[in-house]
């Protein structure tokens, strides 16, 4: 149930991030859940910019803070990464 | 000489200077967090200038490099070693022999010559703070806020780091703690640093800084192009405002965030329901900082750069000074 829970809200912040950085050309399932979202071999070309574009998308949908740049950096590195940090944050929340 | 100071514990941090100084300072007995080295030491500010020898006006979000340091030293009744070398060679000869006696040593380098990081992250930067904590045949070991291990660096990279030329050049700048009080009056002093930087904020008579940098910044930035050689300039420029705020070690949002969580821990230490709330006020206000930032890079990026799209970028920084002027000014009331 849980793991289902978990592929449900990475499929979720995959479409978030297609609709936020306006990306058309690519499909949810086109992204792989632990491939790099920034730096080498970066399948859909997000750059620095869209990463802050990204955290406050996050924010805004989840509730959760991403302030700093250098947990940006982890948190952002893939799918996988950013539904643990979601999943962890909330918890502490509860 | 192969010799490690153990028992140093390294830490990320969002930036050097408080970073380096936190984690030195808990080497020596005090627990204190990055935020509340940079509350403490009054670090939130903000400037607008343009200065000589550069086409384009800059802004500043924090006050200058090495303030953080020396006051610390007056809150909190630190003393400090410091020095600066002309010679290379005293200046590797008094680390490794500081080393040995088991005291870690901040030093400011050039950050490009960091080589641990990878090359695409390092640009020349001479106001970048490491610290020293062994050495290991020709390799030193530093603790580097922005790296999540200990690095090795070799002797040759780190002394081109620590006399590399240039602006604010680092000169073999080095520090370590020589007294640290292990119970300072940290409420007393947590009220001085909070007054001190509300002051800065909002009443410092200078046109160009605090609440009047910032509203200078948005009244100004219409004239951008007159600066400009092209637009590929311009667009570099702009783009750099999110870099000033994002990407520069600051926490996010141009420090805001990072004095955001100052104020929580300090409210929690005053046992303030005021100052609590007054933490969470600038984060929302760091958000407004973090949206300008997104907005001038997709300018820049986007070769968007009509004095229109300026005027509405201008109106978000005007924004900010709006609501920060209330935040200060209450912020003031509450410690006065």
């Amino acid at each position: 149930m849980e793991s289902l829970q978990a592929e449900a809200l990475k499929k979720e912040i995959k479409e978030l991030i297609l609709d936020t950085l306006k990306i058309i050309d690519v499909k949810p399932e086109d992204i792989k859940n632990d491939a790099p979202l920034f730096g080498e071999g970066n399948s859909i070309g997000l750059d620095s910019i869209d990463s802050i574009e990204i955290i406050m998308a996050l924010q805004r949908k989840y509730e959760v803070r991403i302030d700093d740049q250098n947990l940006a950096r982890f948190v952002l590195q893939s799918i996988n990464s950013i539904a643990d940090f979601i999943i962890k944050e909330k918890e502490k929340q509860d | 000489m192969n010799h490690t100071i153990t028992d140093f514990q390294h830490k990320m941090a969002a930036h050097c200077e408080s970073g380096t100084l936190s984690g030195i300072l808990n080497y020596n007995g005090l627990e204190i967090t990055e935020p509340m080295v940079f509350g403490l030491a009054n670090g939130i500010f903000f400037g607008y200038m343009k200065m000589k020898n550069f086409n384009f006006p800059t802004f500043f979000v924090r006050i200058q490099p090495g303030k953080l340091r020396t006051n610390i030293g007056k809150r909190l009744g630190v003393k400090y070693y410091s020095k600066t070398y002309k010679n290379q060679e005293e200046a590797t000869q008094e680390l490794d022999a500081l080393l040995l006696k088991n005291i870690p040593v901040a030093v400011q380098v050039d950050f490009f010559y960091m080589d641990y990081l990878p090359s695409w992250y390092r640009v020349h930067n001479n106001v970048h703070f490491i610290t020293v904590v062994g050495k290991e045949g020709s390799q030193y070991l530093v603790s580097d806020c922005y790296f999540p291990e200990l690095a090795r660096i070799e002797q040759d990279s780190l002394i081109k780091g620590r006399f590399a030329g240039g602006l604010s050049a680092p000169k073999g700048f080095m520090y370590y703690p020589t007294l640290v009080p292990q119970d300072p009056d940290l409420k007393k002093q947590l009220k001085i640093g909070i007054k001190k930087a509300s002051f800065n904020m909002i009443k410092l008579p200078i046109p160009f800084v605090g609440i009047k940098g910032i509203r200078k910044f948005g009244n100004k930035i219409t004239e951008w192009p007159s600066f400009a050689r092209d637009i590929e300039n311009l667009s570099h420029e702009v783009m750099k405002i999110n870099v000033l705020l994002e990407d520069q070690g600051t926490g996010g949002a141009g420090f805001r965030y990072m004095y955001a969580t100052f104020l929580r821990q300090a409210s929690e230490i005053l046992n303030s329901e005021e100052i609590k709330e007054m933490s969470k006020r600038l984060m929302e206000i760091g958000d407004g900082w973090r949206e300008i930032s997104v907005f001038a890079a997709r300018m820049g990026k986007n070769r968007d750069l009509g004095v229109d799209k300026l005027r509405v970028l201008g109106d978000m920084i005007l924004k900010r000074a709006d609501v920060e002027k209330e935040f200060f000014t209450d912020l003031y009331k509450i410690v006065k």
